[in-house]
């Protein structure tokens, strides 16, 4: 039998398998809402690619479970006084998936692939020196030690060589190209190999029988990482209730990202296991402070004061999330007790304010988009409450890339919004703050708390951190550039026969450790 | 081979009277506010004080059923306007002047017809944006090919007739022939063209809602009320069941209607289904 | 015939240039940016620009569409922006996809209407015509995506027969390929019965008034020979026509049901595009959906003589 033959017959056997009901013990599906980009990893990718992605290949450092991070190839890590030299010692024994063992020549080979602007890596501007520093050289003294010279010392290094969206900076195998540099297919080290990619079908991942796994525990993208299952097959299934469905009839065993609204249906189920875990993405409202009738802040602080924002998220969230009205996210270490004061429901004052500022029912439009149901959900409730103050807000839906055009251009009153998880605290506040002439998708330009952000970023002394995140966060609700409602919840289902998914802070799906009977 | 009552015209002729007395009593009065969120009274089943339920956010499906009834008319009625006056002015020029004109105005409509309606109309309200009036100028300018080719073919036949010879004989300006004489004969087939296009409006107004654009949700239409009930298909099965018939049935009052129009108003017309 | 077949299809080509013109422009109109829904919400500005200085985004408008028509002139339609995938490839293994939903469905309903509707013509106002009819007329009336979700409930979820996602080639296991496209091939076929009934049954009483068939019915043939003969092919020449018609607008639109079904089609790919805003792929599939309108109709055309006895004898 031919390569190509066995390939079709295992392929055959699969889908009939799909079609006899649950899965054979050896194969796990899980559910795509998009095919994802490419297999390269930090290149050409969203977040669907960073997670298959991020079972092939696997970088020196990874983030834990609470969002901070360790090593993952490394076996250690130091850090010179200056915070300008980064030594990396390998573990022993790692192999990639053509066999070929793990080098310190390989770290420095893929670096320099990363670093090289034709590579298109993501993450190249935060390393080249127009972001969190500059990547001057990269040394193997010896086969298994690696060190990096940066320009400038920033608390940010590790986990920017950790981001999912930068592929982790996942360490390959140089075969991973052709002779021309051209990108052929992920050599990683990670617990699966690649298998077969059908665009816009599926993408099929293999049991990598060579894996040398960290000994301890499953731990966020690094710890224990043993492939249980013999594949895993992510199918693309881009609507959301065809994949409940798929689910329910056993087409799929694993369903990621489900909607909060699905919750309650899939925990009545007695053939579906729910697993909810709380993320670090942030949903938001956010205000254009430089709208004419948006400047006034007692125009914002009415509108904040309108809303009851914990009964806005327990139905938007099916109760999975709560109140958060912080940029850090409750499950950061750094969401110390300062951060959980918010702005209470408190309809008198808010008319007050509105009379005070002259508000005379002007129509205030809120941009919300179906993509994401909770965005528009959110939205639909702020109106329905807001009125109740009197403040007339209209919803315009738009389609996802028109607002993602009109958040980068600033151009809105107010927004339903969602950030991804920031799994750094300085990087929660610095996504939403800076200045508007430059960056014009920023809402808070607070000089003081410009001034502070920049502070916490440089230092790496954790009191200091923490004293002046809280001190943003009292800044942030007088000033209320935008209102915080909730960090997200990564729901998945799986069938009874699936056991050892759970989700994570991160929120990739992570399928590794789990086991399909 | 005359039939006393013309079934088809009895059965449309109801179900579009109700649809419009529909709309019409929604514009004044419905049992719940249509907008109305209720989060202490999400996803209830039909009963007493629902008598068809409540969606996810708690509002009353009947109220907005009605108040879809009301905008999805409106959106169909100001599309088919649209089309007609759109499409119409283009064929009448065309087919009057003839020569570069019509072979222009033709090229460019061809191009247009060689896209499914909906995808046009999807194109267009990306640009147009998401609005009502986006959609009714986004499939109104979809659908206005179709009368333009309907208007121009009758132009063309008739312009050379006699009495149109004779206008331009006893001196009638050319624009005064156009609308006096050429103009009128081109409302029956156009009536008819507009009847199924009213139907046409409705399904691909639910259809741009399935696949995620359409008349704004918070305001109910049909088809926003149908796409949104999608991820509950199987739990709260009469989110989607209620706007479905009402779609379904709408379109069967038009189709009925048409079919009776047809035949009044041009027999031969009949034969091209 | 070649030189008229040739001379129909350069007719063709100021409709495409001006669908690819209209296409570019509409696109660009759209606000949004691929570079934007590609990188979402942790881009930098500099990330962005550098994004789209790479796919040369940057240039000024005519330049990007003068560069596209001369490679579209060869036969290049690019590739996807957002897989990097050569959109001709993408846009054949969809449409692969989309082709053997609408050729099975539009032929079997053409194979069902087609009887149903001389039967009614033949039987006019009998009860047998009046059931057809109303028949017909439902199925015309039932929205094809709310009929499809019905199906996929009651078939998929409720009883379990048929798997609710899923996708095999006809080429590959044509049993398997049939139990996930069974489900949107049905849906389709009762909508376009629908449609094709009532064109075939008008089509057939006006035949049936004509004055041959009278004739032919006078010389004594029996009635079975007078509707097959004579009836049949006249009365399928203009439903031919339709069909020509459905099958050019279905292939780009049954977007709604390959949404429905999740089936990777022509139509799903065209509107993902749009949504992520992925020029190269809006264009090539857009071009590629007028192309094969054109390409039918001229079948159509080219065929419709043997379906028109009248036409032939001139």
């Amino acid at each position: 039998m031919s390569g190509r033959e066995f390939l079709r017959t295992a392929l055959l056997a699969g889908v009939a398998l799909a079609l006899a009901g649950p899965a054979a013990a050896d194969t796990l599906r899980a559910r795509l809402n998009a095919d994802i980009r490419s297999t390269d990893p930090g290149v050409n990718r969203d977040a669907n690619t960073d997670a298959v992605v991020l079972h092939m290949v696997e970088g020196l450092v990874a983030f834990r479970e609470d969002a901070s991070v360790g090593p993952l190839l490394a076996e250690s890590m130091t850090v010179s006084d200056d915070g300008r030299t980064y030594t990396f010692r390998l573990r022993e024994g790692v192999r990639f998936h053509n066999g070929a063992a793990l080098t310190a020549e390989d770290v420095a080979w893929t670096w320099r692939r990363y670093m090289t602007p034709e590579t298109r890596w993501r993450c190249l501007t935060e390393f080249d020196g127009r972001g969190v520093t500059r990547l001057d050289a990269v040394e193997t003294p010896d086969p298994r030690t690696v060190v990096f010279r940066f320009a400038r010392a920033s608390a940010l290094i590790p986990a920017t060589m950790a981001r999912p969206d930068c592929g982790g900076a996942g360490i390959l195998h140089r075969d991973s190209v052709g002779a021309d540099g051209a990108w052929v297919a992920p050599i990683g080290t990670g617990p699966f190999r690649m298998g077969e990619w059908r665009r816009g079908q599926f993408i099929e991942l293999l049991r990598f029988a060579g894996y040398a796994s960290r000994a301890e525990p499953r731990d966020g993208f690094t710890g224990g990482k043993r492939a249980e299952a013999e594949r895993v097959r992510f199918m693309v299934i881009p609507d959301q209730a065809a994949a409940k469905a798929a689910l329910l009839s056993g087409a799929i065993d694993v369903l990621t990202d489900i909607a909060n609204s699905d919750l309650a249906e899939l925990k009545a189920r007695p053939d579906v296991t729910v697993d909810v875990a709380p993320t670090m993405s942030l949903s938001t409202l956010l205000i254009q402070t430089r709208d004419p009738l948006l400047s006034d802040v007692r125009i914002r602080r009415a509108l904040a004061l309108s809303l009851d924002l914990p009964a806005i998220v327990q139905a938007v969230t099916e109760g999975t999330g709560s109140y958060n009205a912080s940029a850090i996210p409750i499950s950061s270490a750094f969401h110390t007790p300062p951060h959980r004061e918010g702005y209470r429901r408190d309809l008198a004052t808010a008319r007050r304010l509105l009379a005070e500022a002259g508000y005379r029912g002007q129509a205030i439009k809120i941009l919300a988009n179906r993509r994401y149901s909770s965005m528009f959900d959110s939205a639909v409730l702020i109106q329905a409450m807001a009125l109740e103050a009197g403040i007339r807000l209209e919803i315009e839906v738009l389609d996802w890339a028109t607002q993602l055009d009109r958040y980068t251009k600033g151009e809105y009153q107010l927004m339903s919004f969602s950030y991804s998880a920031r799994l750094d605290p300085s990087l929660s506040y610095e996504m939403f703050s800076g200045p508007k002439d430059t960056q014009p998708r920023k809402v808070w330009e607070n000089p003081e708390a410009l001034a502070m952000l920049a502070e916490s970023m440089a230092t790496g002394d954790a009191e200091r951190r923490t004293a002046l995140f809280e001190a943003m966060h009292r800044k942030l609700l007088a000033d209320v550039p935008l209102i915080n409602l909730y960090n997200g919840a990564e729901i998945a289902a799986s069938r009874t026969n699936v056991s050892g998914y759970r989700g994570w802070p991160a929120g990739h799906p992570r399928l590794w450790g789990v086991r399909a009977n | 081979m005359r039939r006393p009552v013309p079934l088809n015209a009895l059965i449309g002729g109801s179900l579009i009277g109700l649809l419009v007395l529909t709309a019409a009593v929604a514009l004044v009065w419905t049992p719940y506010d249509p907008l109305a969120v209720n989060l202490r009274a999400r996803m209830v089943p039909p009963g007493a004080a629902y008598p068809l339920g409540t969606d996810e956010f708690g509002r009353d499906v009947l109220s907005r059923l009605m108040a879809g009834a009301a905008s999805s008319t409106i959106v169909s009625l100001a599309t088919v306007a649209f089309a007609v006056v759109a499409g119409g002015t283009l064929g009448l020029v065309a087919g009057f002047l003839r020569g570069w004109t019509d072979r222009a105005l033709m090229a460019v409509n061809d191009a247009l017809l060689a896209f499914p309606g909906i995808l046009l109309a999807l194109g267009f309200l990306v640009v147009f944006g998401a609005s009502k009036w986006g959609i009714v100028i986004a499939l109104g300018l979809a659908y206005a090919p179709s009368v333009a080719r309907v208007v121009r073919g009758t132009v063309l036949s008739i312009r050379e007739r006699e009495y149109v010879e004779a206008s331009r004989v006893i001196g009638n300006p050319e624009h005064v022939t156009l609308w006096r004489h050429v103009a009128p004969n081109c409302i029956a087939p156009v009536a008819v063209l507009a009847t199924s296009m009213f139907g046409w409006v409705l399904l691909s107004e639910s259809a741009l809602s399935f696949l995620g654009l359409g008349v704004p949700p918070p305001a109910p239409t049909w088809g926003n009320m149908l796409a949104g009930s999608r991820p509950f298909m199987e739990s709260a099965v009469w989110l989607g069941i209620a706007p479905g018939l009402c779609i379904a049935l709408s379109l069967l009052g038009i189709n009925l209607l048409g079919d009776w129009l047809r035949d009044r108003l041009d027999p031969r017309m009949a034969v091209h289904a | 015939m070649l030189g008229y077949l040739a001379r129909r299809l350069v007719m063709t080509l100021p409709t495409l240039l001006l669908v690819g013109v209209t296409v570019f422009v509409m696109m660009r109109l759209v606000p949004g940016d691929p570079v934007l829904v590609m990188l979402g919400d942790t881009a930098t500005e500099a990330d962005i620009a550098d994004m789209r200085a790479a796919l040369g985004l940057d240039q000024p408008l005519p330049v990007q569409f003068a560069l596209w028509l001369s490679r579209v002139a060869v036969g290049d339609l690019g590739a996807s922006i957002t897989n990097g995938q050569p959109v001709f490839w993408l846009i054949l293994e969809r449409f692969e996809v989309s082709a053997s939903i609408v050729l099975v469905a539009v032929a079997a309903a053409a194979l069902i209407a087609v009887p149903l509707g001389l039967v009614a013509a033949w039987k006019q106002n009998s009860t047998a015509d009046l059931a057809i009819v109303a028949g017909a007329t439902i199925l015309v009336s039932v929205p094809s995506f709310w009929l499809g979700l019905l199906l996929l409930l009651l078939f998929g979820l409720k009883l379990g027969w048929l798997p609710v996602v899923g996708f095999v080639p006809f080429s590959e296991n044509f049993a398997l390929a049939l139990s996930f496209l069974v489900l949107p091939i049905v849906t389709l076929i009762m909508i376009e019965v629908g449609v094709l009934t009532r064109m075939s049954r008008a089509a057939a009483i006006e035949v049936l008034r004509l004055e041959y068939v009278t004739h032919a019915r006078a010389k004594g043939l029996p009635e079975w020979r007078v509707l097959l003969r004579h009836v049949l092919p006249n009365a399928f020449a203009p439903t031919w026509t339709l069909i020509g018609l459905i099958l050019g607008n279905l292939l780009g639109g049954i977007a709604v049901l390959e949404t429905v079904f999740t089936l990777p089609g022509l139509g799903r790919l065209l509107v993902d595009g749009i949504f992520a805003r992925d020029y190269p792929v809006v264009q090539g599939c857009l071009l590629f959906i007028a192309l094969i309108y054109v390409i039918v109709n001229l079948i159509v055309d080219l065929m419709y003589p043997l379906f028109d006895p009248r036409v032939t004898a001139e």
